[in-house]
């Protein structure tokens, strides 16, 4: 098994003074708990009222129709697109921790892996329920996938959306079953220690009969290693993907080839907010504190640093092409981004997008819990912006003036948005309570190449 | 079932089983089968039962000279092929004038109405209210049967109650002579009413007769008798003139004749053919002409008089004439850019000496159509481009109301023959006080409106697509009204009520206009053809030639003399709406939603006030005003209108109503549910002395902001917005003057530059057969706004309310898109109109992105939409740089779910899918229509003629800006438009290939008009790369 690993590659296993079984201990301690921590159920009771909430409005919705939203004629994509691509974006840290970090033998990712994964799949969850329901007829959305039936009516495959869909789904379910796969040994140890029938049977299901025998891993690791190299175009391929229902467009703002590095920069730095945002908390409160480290929050926070950089220069990139193409479309479509009626999105999308994470250039605010949690916070909130940026500050002023409107959002609006959070958390919570957060048996891996390599 | 002896014939099973129903209907023949069970409250199936019983025994008669009976569609009359539209000529009255029209009737249900193609006065063309009129007689808030009100309070009868108390009532006055009997009617020209108002008057000798109209042309009247001594109606030709000078007068926008007008204007501006007229529109508030003008001078309303007077001390010299009136010494004359336009104009009116023609509006008081009439016959006018026939309408309509309260002591019992008083009496004529006076007051309306509710008697009255009648168009020629369908709600017409109420030996509607009409009825066939023709063939108005009288020296008051600035006197004009005209619209959901031509206004009405002005008053847009003059004051909201003159506030009327029904405001207990009114009256603001302006005015701004529903500029534009709409303006908006079209007849052609437009595909169809496209002329259209009613009616758009239209999401397939033009926002230097439509690209980007493919190019280039398909993305919304597709954010389509909508839905077009919420929907070039065609052509194994197929939009134009047909065809009107060198595709640079093409505004300004940089202008464009 330790051949499996590169020894010369890895830069920051868990170190210290971990053993096999304090691993275990600290891992499964969580989910054979009989009771969880008080904050626990605080926040699982909070996130289930914002699901029931996200649930009446997806009811009310289905019963009086989309108007209930703020959309309009020239803002015909509104929250729910912007929520959209906003899950999509968070749901990429996952992956590519597990799988781009993985390939690049980057050990720390194991300290964070299972939950970042757990993120991306939840994530996507939420985001792929926001075109589901904004479709005028969300009782009908199956029509863009090519069923076969005999009306011969098919899917048009020139449309990104149609794209989409495969984008999406192929992610989900490649993010789906490398989480899953990664899980296994792991629900074979809780399920060997279950004391209760019922868990013993469970975990023992979905351990789909681990044994850990040498050929069990021997085929583990090889089937890790395929989806992990399965998995790395996703990566970039999704986000791409998505941001061709705008750049395929030709509406000014939206009609840029920039886009898909754009969008997948500004994703990855979305999902590693969001991993810091979670993890922070989660590992003071769940005692993990001896595998989560300092030293690996630092090291996210430095992609959060490189991204966001990455995408302050897309920033400044558009508006240099809006210039450069000489086009008054695309020209104005900027200037209005910036100094219109939307100024206030946009220039507080720089403020939380380009300006904070520079200060990750200092040490001391790198390694700085709170800050990091604030940071993440003010990222995220920069990413939802630069979504609503994007998606309603180009379409409320296109071409003609006549048409030109302005996007208020409904109480459904925030409603609804709020509730898919409610939706992530009440998941999210879910899996912390019964899912080991560590991939303890790849912490374990790394540890032992630790030993191996000292000896 | 009994069993029954003998051979026996029976109409139903309920009359073969003796069903003491049936039996009830069949002998109640002047019953009330509709009051026991009104059909809103009735399931459809009930309803038309009730309606089969009511059409074929009520004893009405029919809308088709063959028959006597108007029958419901339950067996098939002979050579009526079902589903099969026929169309039948009639005429509709407004304001004293008939228009004539021709409906579409399907399945014995008028649903489509346009202009009578064979009369010159609409030659086919029609205006918003025409259009709207549909909807009325379909309005579930109509009055259903005749009720009592005391108190306001509604009790419901019948006719039978109504007729035992009528019998007994006027009995007993016809024995009295008719002492103090009074009637109040609208204007009308009906020579059946006039005829059954004589008997009346024989009936009751001593009864007096008061006609009352809001909305009138008093003034046109009064002017002509200062000018001629008599009232001669005036006449322009506008196709013959060179020279047009609107003083006030609006002849594009609404009005009895502007249909005619429209067609000689554009007769007139055809620069292919190298005829241009120039139009100089002097007015206080910015109309459909003063958009189409090349000149446009703003004043206050108060002071065109003394412009006209200044313009014929100035041009009689020039004529060798002696000068009526003083020089101009008003000091806005003075104003730089006004004397520079008025000595143009002077120029101008005297170079084109016979060729002009003046035209002054109907809000000007008669002493301006006096000196209209004295120019025009100054000018050599009279007999080329200005003609006269006699009028024998009643010159003092505004007077009527108040000369009728004069009498409030006299009146015993006070008969209102439509119209609705207590509403539009003016602030200083207390009518309403009338009727809660010990009197017998009885109402005849289409509505339970605000009169009604303060009479003791109401009864409904039957629209005029329900009932026969005649009346004079504007060119004299008699038209006849011919029922369509049987009354919806047992309502007679006002020649059927004055019939009865007379007890006259004929009773019939029918038969009554023949008697009117007399020796030209008389025989058969003579009626049959003039019901088939829609009037009879030839009956215009006499000529007259009046001999000009000596004008005296109008004199000048203060307001007239003021300068322009814009914190100088105030004055307030009094306007009927381009809407709701008076106010009789007010509950036609079409009309409310639609755009106001100058500030795309819908569901509200408003000070339209001049921003500069505002701003000297501390007014901010859309707050709350409170207008006072002379100790009476009403409170609305101020719109900044960019256009409107200095100092002067329009106001319109027709708002505020209070017992409208659902869509206009209605409160307890008209409606179950109250609705607040739309708008604000502002009748109280307004006297008889101040009929069409009132100076003297306050203003004061509450500061209270309210929301107003635009169509366009929802949210308030910032100055970016400004500069990039000026910007890209002269590409979307392109345009000329004649004088550089003369010389380089395609240089709009240039006025983007693009790289060479190379496209990915081939073309996705090869556009075999035919290739459907449409022109519409930037020259022609004044923005009147009818073919966006008539899409409506074509083409079952939904009506979506206010709270809808403030969201932006107006489902109109077709809107007029309005630009100001200018670097000052507050002074525009010209206006533009734009319809916008769906333009059908060739390479459409809503159809790439659709993911169901649920829009897709058919072979003849059609951008069709299967609404089955659609599940409501909305992406294809997103890719449209047109923005023309609309979404159905609710269920906007009339739910079948509630009663009152059965009544409604019958308007619906039945060729037409009323859309479901969640798909997306657009203009269709009318499909319907085009198939109809086809189907045709295929029968008669032959293909389809240029011509054949008309949209709806295109039909009511009464400028023929818009063209459509077979781009295949290169001798197709539409081809050898498309082909003019002012021909331009918006947007084209995106390469999209759109199937409409815009023909470039050409504009004729005065030489002495033209500004030097001019012409540097409009060379200087701004590349465009896409990409």
């Amino acid at each position: 098994m330790a051949n499996t690993v590169d020894l010369r590659d890895w830069q920051e296993p868990p170190r210290g003074e971990n053993t096999y079984q304090k691993i275990t201990d600290a891992v499964t301690r969580v989910v054979e708990r009989t009771r969880p921590p008080k904050a626990w159920y605080i926040a699982f009771g909070i996130s289930l009222v914002w699901l029931s909430i996200l649930l009446c409005c997806i009811g009310y919705l289905f019963w009086m129709g989309i108007g209930i939203w703020g959309n309009n004629n020239p803002v015909a994509w509104g929250w729910p697109i912007v929520n959209f691509v906003f899950w999509v974006g968070i749901g990429h840290a996952g992956t590519l921790i597990s799988a781009v970090l993985y390939l690049f033998r980057q050990n720390w990712r194991t300290a964070i892996n299972r939950a970042a994964e757990a993120m991306t799949i939840f994530a996507v969850i939420c985001a792929v329920m926001f075109p589901g329901i904004h479709v005028g007829r969300p009782w009908l959305p199956y029509w863009m996938l090519p069923i076969p039936n005999q009306m011969d009516m098919w899917p048009q495959f020139r449309s990104p959306l149609a794209w989409d869909i495969f984008a999406v789904s192929t992610y989900f379910t490649v993010s789906l079953m490398f989480w899953f796969m990664g899980l296994i040994p792991d629900l074979a140890s809780v399920r060997d220690r279950a004391t209760s029938k019922t868990r013993r049977f469970l975990y023992g299901f979905f351990s789909l009969g681990w044994r850990g025998s040498a050929r069990h891993w021997h085929r583990y690791e090889k089937a890790y290693q395929i989806l992990a190299a399965l998995s790395t175009p996703l990566v970039l391929s999704v986000h791409s993907v998505v941001s061709f229902d705008f750049a395929t467009s030709q509406l000014p703002g939206w009609h840029t080839t920039i886009f898909p590095p754009y969008f997948v920069a500004g994703a990855i730095f979305s999902g590693f907010a969001m991993v810091v945002t979670l993890l922070v908390p989660a590992r003071e409160f769940f005692g993990l504190k001896t595998l989560v480290k300092v030293e690996h929050i630092e090291l996210m926070n430095k992609v959060i640093l490189a991204t966001g950089t990455l995408v302050g220069y897309a920033y400044g990139m558009e508006f240099f092409i809006a210039w450069y193409s000489g086009s008054q479309y695309e020209g104005f479509a900027f200037i209005n981004r910036a100094f219109g009626p939307y100024a206030w999105a946009y220039w507080t999308m720089i403020s939380c997008n380009v300006i904070s994470p520079q200060l990750y250039w200092f040490k001391k605010i790198r390694t700085n819990m709170v800050l990091s949690v604030i940071i993440g916070v003010f990222v995220n909130v920069g990413m939802w912006f630069e979504r609503f940026v994007i998606t309603c500050s180009s379409l409320n002023r296109d071409f003609l003036p006549s048409s030109w409107g302005y996007f208020t959002p409904t109480p459904f609006d925030f409603l609804t948005f709020m509730g898919s959070f409610g939706l992530f958390f009440t998941m999210f919570l879910l899996f912390c309570r019964y899912l080991p957060q560590v991939a303890a048996s790849e912490v374990k891996g790394v540890h032992a190449a630790q030993h191996h390599a000292a000896h | 079932m009994k069993k029954s002896s003998g051979a026996r014939m029976w109409r139903s099973l309920a009359e073969y089983e003796n069903d003491p129903e049936f039996t009830k209907y069949l002998h109640n023949e002047f019953g009330t089968p509709l009051t026991d069970t009104p059909p809103n409250s009735a399931e459809r199936r009930r309803f038309m039962q009730l309606m089969a019983a009511s059409f074929s025994l009520a004893g009405v008669t029919g809308c088709r000279w063959e028959e006597d009976h108007l029958l419901p569609m339950t067996r098939q009359p002979e050579g009526v092929i079902p589903g099969v539209p026929r169309y039948f000529n009639t005429a509709m009255e407004l304001g004293g004038v008939g228009v004539p029209l021709r409906v579409k009737s399907y399945d014995g249900r008028p649903i489509k109405v346009d202009g009578n193609p064979d009369h010159p006065d609409t030659q086919g063309a029609s205006g918003v209210y025409e259009q709207a009129s549909l909807l009325e007689m379909y309005d579930p808030d109509r009055s259903k049967a005749p009720a009592q009100f005391a108190g306001g309070k509604a009790t419901e009868t019948t006719w039978e109650e109504y007729r035992k108390f009528g019998l007994k009532h006027f009995r007993d006055l016809g024995q009295a002579n008719g002492a103090g009997l009074f009637v109040l009617s609208e204007s009308t020209s009906s020579a059946t009413v006039g005829d059954m108002k004589r008997r009346f008057m024989q009936s009751f000798p001593q009864a007096q007769w008061f006609e009352y109209e809001p909305d009138n042309r008093d003034n046109e009247r009064q002017g002509a008798k200062l000018a001629f001594g008599e009232i001669v109606r005036t006449h322009y030709d506008l196709s013959k003139a060179e020279v047009v000078l609107c003083l006030e007068a609006d002849p594009l926008g609404n009005g009895p004749e502007t249909i005619a007008q429209g067609k000689g204007f554009a007769a007139a501006r055809n620069p292919e053919a190298g005829r241009m007229n120039r139009v100089w529109a002097v007015e206080s508030s910015l109309s459909p002409t003063g958009i189409q003008a090349d000149h446009r001078l703003a004043i206050r309303s108060a002071q065109v008089v003394a412009l006209a007077a200044a313009l014929e001390a100035e041009v009689a010299p020039k004529v060798g004439q002696t000068a009526t009136q003083a020089a101009g010494a008003a000091k806005f004359l003075a104003d730089e850019k006004i004397k520079k336009a008025f000595d143009a104009l002077v120029k101008d009116l005297v170079a084109a000496k016979g060729k002009s023609a003046i035209l002054v509006g109907s809000t000007q008081p008669p002493e301006v159509h006096a000196l209209g009439h004295r120019l025009n016959a100054l000018l050599g006018n009279v007999g080329s481009t200005v003609s006269y026939t006699a009028d024998d309408s009643n010159p003092e309509l505004r007077q009527g109301l108040a000369n009728l309260v004069k009498k409030a002591s006299e009146i015993k019992t006070l008969i209102i023959l439509g119209g609705n008083p207590v509403y539009s009496a003016s602030g200083d004529v207390d009518f309403a006080s009338v009727l809660k006076g010990n009197i017998t007051s009885i109402h005849l309306s289409l509505y339970r409106d605000e009169t009604s509710h303060a009479c003791s008697w109401h009864l409904p009255l039957a629209h005029y697509l329900e009932s026969w009648g005649d009346s004079r168009s504007f060119n004299g020629s008699l038209i006849v009204s011919q029922p369509l369908i049987a009354p919806l709600f047992q309502a007679p017409s006002i020649a059927e009520f004055l019939a009865w109420t007379t007890r006259d030996e004929v009773k019939d509607g029918q038969q009554l206009v023949r008697r009117a009409l007399g020796e030209r009825a008389a025989d058969d066939k003579a009626w049959r053809r003039i019901v088939h023709d829609g009037g009879a063939v030839g009956s215009m108005g006499s000529a007259v030639s009046p001999s000009l009288q000596t004008l005296k020296a109008v004199s000048l008051g203060e307001a007239a003399l003021a300068d322009l600035n814009p914190s100088g006197p105030l004055e307030v004009t009094f306007q009927a709406d381009p809407k709701v005209y008076d106010g009789r619209f007010a509950n036609n959901g079409w009309l409310q939603e639609l755009p106001e031509p100058a500030m795309k206004l819908t569901w509200d009405n408003a000070a339209f006030i001049n921003p500069k002005t505002a701003a000297a008053l501390k007014i901010e847009d859309c707050s709350l005003v409170t207008v006072s003059v002379e100790g009476r004051s009403i409170t609305l909201p101020a719109l900044m209108s960019p256009g409107q003159a200095p100092g002067s506030v329009r106001l319109v009327l027709g708002y505020g109503r209070t017992h409208a029904g659902v869509v206009a405001g209605a409160k307890a207990p008209v409606a179950a549910d109250p609705v607040d009114p739309v708008g604000v009256s502002v009748y109280p603001l307004r006297t008889v002395a101040t009929w069409d302006a009132a100076q003297g005015v306050k203003l004061a701004s509450s500061g209270t902001k309210v929301k107003l529903a635009t169509t366009q500029d929802k949210h308030p534009m910032d100055d970016i917005g400004r500069q990039g709409t000026q910007a890209r303006l002269p590409q979307i908006v392109r345009q000329d003057t004649f004088a550089n079209f003369k010389e380089t007849p395609d240089h709009v052609k240039h006025a983007v530059h693009h790289p060479k437009l190379l496209s990915l595909w081939n073309d996705p169809v090869s556009y075999e057969g035919y290739k459907w496209g449409m022109t519409i002329d930037l020259n022609r259209c004044s923005g009147c706004a009818a073919c966006v009613v008539a899409c409506n009616a074509e083409n079952n758009i939904p009506v979506v309310g206010k709270s809808q239209v403030l969201r932006g999401r107006e489902m109109h397939w077709l809107r007029i898109d309005r630009y100001f033009q200018g670097d000052n926002p507050d002074e525009p230097d010209q206006v533009h109109n734009q319809p916008v439509l769906c333009q059908h690209c060739e390479h459409a980007p809503c159809e790439q992105v659709c993911p169901v493919g649920a829009t897709m190019h058919s072979s003849e280039g059609l951008n069709d939409m299967a609404y089955n398909r659609c599940i409501g993305t909305r992406y294809c919304s997103n890719n449209c740089p047109y923005k023309v597709r609309r979404f159905n954010y609710f269920n906007y389509a009339l739910p079948l779910t509630e009663d009152r909508n059965e009544i409604e839905r019958m308007a619906q077009n039945p060729e037409v899918t009323v859309r479901f919420r969640g798909v997306m929907e657009k203009c269709s070039f009318c499909v319907q229509r085009i198939q109809n065609a086809k189907i045709l052509a295929k029968n008669a194994r032959r293909k389809l003629k240029d011509g054949e197929v008309h949209t709806a939009c295109q039909d009511a134009c009464s400028t023929d800006a818009i063209q459509f047909g077979d781009l295949n065809d290169p001798t197709s009107k539409v081809a050898q438009s498309a082909n003019s060198p002012r021909g331009y595709a918006l947007l084209e640079e995106l390469n999209i290939r759109p199937r409409v093409t815009y023909l470039a505004r050409i504009t004729n300004p005065h030489p002495d008009l033209i500004p030097a940089t001019a012409a540097e202008e409009a060379e200087e464009v701004k590349p465009e790369h896409h990409g």
